[in-house]
């Protein structure tokens, strides 16, 4: 059966998806991923999860993020307001810009 | 792990599920993490409250919206404390329901006004936003984590509060007067926030030696008061007399501890005011209310056996 | 503002406009009712999603009431008698205490009759309205496919499957209001504002929730023995539950006296 496999690079990191390895149990996979996914790349630690119990929805089935205008989450809408006065309201304002022009919605 | 090398290797991110770690570290994890999770919760009541409130239709969007993350919080740190093997989301669950759980003194004292609107989503999400930044050093990686997430979101929310702040100070001389004075009550609440003193603190020393705890209450505290005893003053907020506030030898500013009332603070922090039983009993009623639905989805998921349903 | 003169004088876009936004905006406050109380944190993240899409919706259609009719927000929503709210009566109704039930089949019941109505939108003649529906229908899917995912799990049997047929059993004769015609439905129909009348989403609506719910072993009653209720929203006539939630949630805005509610919008709104 099929695993798909997710590499942490470092401590802190989020496991993210990098590939799979064909193996006939949970224990051969991990064996399998640590070289075909772990020899070269700096890696920390890699998960295995087989093929079959992932499941997905994707834009041609769900709207993410809605289809309607969602202004009033974002925190710059909020324009008439400063965050500079706080580091970490600043720091979230510009994470919500960028998620916003990634997402084309600016 | 013994207790010495957590010590030693504490810091930001650095232990995580793969990591064997000796349970004083993982209780007093469990302990915060499931603190700050009730809080999400409890903090939910009060702005589902504001909700209904809401004098425009994008006010209310926005209450709506807060309280969505609230709970979206809520799940993320149920599962960050999860990753600890101590407690399951369930029994978190249930010892807040049963008055055991925890949460953030601010969330014990029911509201009934719009004019409160910006005392918790202004003055109260501004200190958490202030605490959960610091969080993002935790050494517990799953809260860690957690921190992006809510520091991502929150944003909208502290901008959200001071909006509803600007609009009830620059409206009628009633509404400046009624907010200065719901103001003056909520005032010693926000401060005791940070939790106690750092004298009074019982498990604060080890939280910071093991690095879940970067900064101590005290630090906390008082930057808040350099961010946001500006911003009050701004819009015509006159800071209460009591608890003191003075300004230290570098500028900064900081509060006498002795002129806050602890022994509100400590009460609560046992679950036993009377907004505690208020809040606690409601919530026990409306988790009981729909606990046929949990029952029927347990059935469902165990009825399925083999193929995990997605059920909720 | 509408209401204010007798109901003939509204325009038949007014009429439809005033009737869609209405279902939407009461639906969504009964929606937020289950924040924090929701079963499971993730049901409640969820049912917040669908209440604030719906708030959305309702803004849309009242932000087109107001550009082309003239209207201001503090006229329609928060100054407006209680009575001259055109929803059915169905989605002002009080949900009982914990009866998530009550939620995924009066949701369920809705989203199927919204999604014909819209359909029967899309081609109106009147190009704002048509405009509009295809984002609203982009989030409407995701409701109905919610209420039936809880309806499929939850009619199992036992406690949750009788729960479900005691809340279609009392909610059926409220969901045949959401067709109930009113004094407008000629010249909706003569100017091309809807392309169908309201009789045929009725049929349609029959067909589709009976067979569903009768493939889960509910029972639907018949509508020829359901008997129409003393409140049907469609021509002013309202429940006490509606009272009670118009005075709850139109308290604050008129302690504060603000000149006028507050707009938050984007570039795109």
């Amino acid at each position: 059966m099929i695993w798909e496999v997710f590499r942490q690079e470092k401590t802190g990191d989020r496991h993210t998806h990098c590939g799979n390895v064909h193996a006939p149990d949970r224990e051969m996979a991990l064996m399998f991923a640590q070289i075909q996914h772990g020899r070269r790349m700096q890696t920390h630690s890699l998960w295995v999860a087989p093929k079959d119990e992932i499941a997905e929805v994707d834009a041609d089935e769900a709207e993410f993020g809605g289809t309607t205008d969602k202004a009033y989450r974002w925190a710059m809408t909020y324009n008439n307001i400063d965050a500079s006065f706080a580091e970490e309201v600043a720091e979230s304002e510009a994470e919500q810009e960028e998620a916003a022009q990634k997402r084309g919605d600016v | 792990m013994d207790i010495e090398t957590v010590k030693q290797r504490a810091g930001p991110r650095e232990f995580s599920p793969a990591d064997d770690l000796p349970r004083e570290y993982r209780e007093a994890a469990t302990r915060m993490i499931q603190f700050h999770a009730n809080s999400e919760v409890m903090g939910g009541y009060l702005d589902k409250a504001f909700t209904r409130m809401a004098p425009s239709i994008d006010r209310k969007l926005a209450c709506t919206a807060k309280c969505q993350d609230e709970i979206g919080h809520a799940q993320l740190l149920y599962r960050a404390a999860e990753t600890l093997g101590v407690k399951s989301r369930e029994q978190m669950l249930t010892e807040l329901e049963e008055g055991d759980g925890k949460f953030l003194n601010c969330f014990h004292y029911p509201v009934d006004s719009w004019y409160e609107a910006p005392m918790i989503d202004f003055f109260v999400d501004g200190g958490a936003m202030r605490r959960q930044a610091t969080l993002k050093n935790t050494s517990w990686e799953p809260y860690a984590h957690a921190m992006d997430k809510v520091c991502f979101e929150e944003g909208f929310h502290v901008k959200h509060g001071e909006d509803i702040l600007r609009e009830l100070m620059r409206s009628s001389k009633a509404n400046q007067e009624r907010t200065q004075e719901v103001f003056d009550e909520w005032w010693p609440r926000i401060l005791q926030f940070f939790g106690p003193t750092n004298d009074e603190s019982r498990h604060d020393d080890f939280a910071q030696q093991v690095g879940l705890k970067t900064v101590s209450n005290d630090e906390l505290r008082n930057s808040f008061l350099n961010m946001y005893v500006p911003k009050a003053e701004k819009y015509g907020l006159e800071i209460p007399e009591y608890p003191r506030i003075f300004e230290r030898d570098d500028g900064t500013m900081a509060v006498r501890e002795d002129d806050l009332d602890w022994d509100e603070f400590w009460t609560i922090a046992k679950n036993d005011y009377e907004g505690s039983h208020e809040q606690i009993g409601s919530r026990r009623r409306r988790h009981e209310a729909v606990a046929w639905v949990r029952d029927s989805m347990d059935e469902w998921e165990t009825g399925a056996a083999g193929s995990p349903q997605a059920a909720d | 503002m509408p209401g204010d003169s007798p109901d003939s004088d509204l325009s038949p876009e007014e009429a439809q406009l005033l009737r869609l936004a209405d279902d939407e905006f009461v639906l969504a406050e009964r929606y937020t009712e289950w924040q924090i109380y929701a079963p499971t944190v993730e049901s409640d993240l969820a049912l917040a999603n669908i209440a604030q899409d719906e708030f959305g919706h309702a803004r849309l259609w009242y932000d087109l009431i107001q550009e082309e009719f003239g209207y201001e927000e503090s006229e329609l929503v928060w100054e407006r008698a209680p009575d001259d709210f055109r929803h059915s009566t169905l989605v002002e109704l009080e949900t009982p205490e914990g009866d998530w039930a009550d939620t995924v089949v009066r949701g369920y019941l809705y989203d199927v009759a919204e999604r014909l109505r819209l359909d029967a939108l899309a081609d109106s003649s009147y190009e704002p309205i048509a405009d509009r529906v295809p984002k609203v229908q982009g989030e409407e899917s995701y409701h109905r496919e919610h209420a039936q995912s809880w309806l499929d799990r939850l009619t199992g049997s036992g406690e949750s499957h009788d729960r479900v047929q005691a809340a279609v059993n009392r909610l059926f004769p409220y969901a045949l209001t959401l067709f109930s015609d009113t004094e407008h439905e000629a010249e909706i129909l003569d100017a091309g504002v809807r392309t169908r009348p309201l009789s045929d989403l009725r049929s349609d609506w029959l067909d589709e929730v009976v067979s569903y719910l009768e493939s889960l072993d509910i029972a639907v009653p018949h509508p020829a023995d359901t008997e129409r209720p003393d409140a049907v929203g469609r021509d002013g006539t309202h429940t006490a539950d509606w009272d009670a939630l118009h005075e709850e949630f139109t308290a604050t805005y008129h302690e504060l006296g603000f000149d006028e509610p507050a707009t938050l919008r984007g570039e795109n709104a």
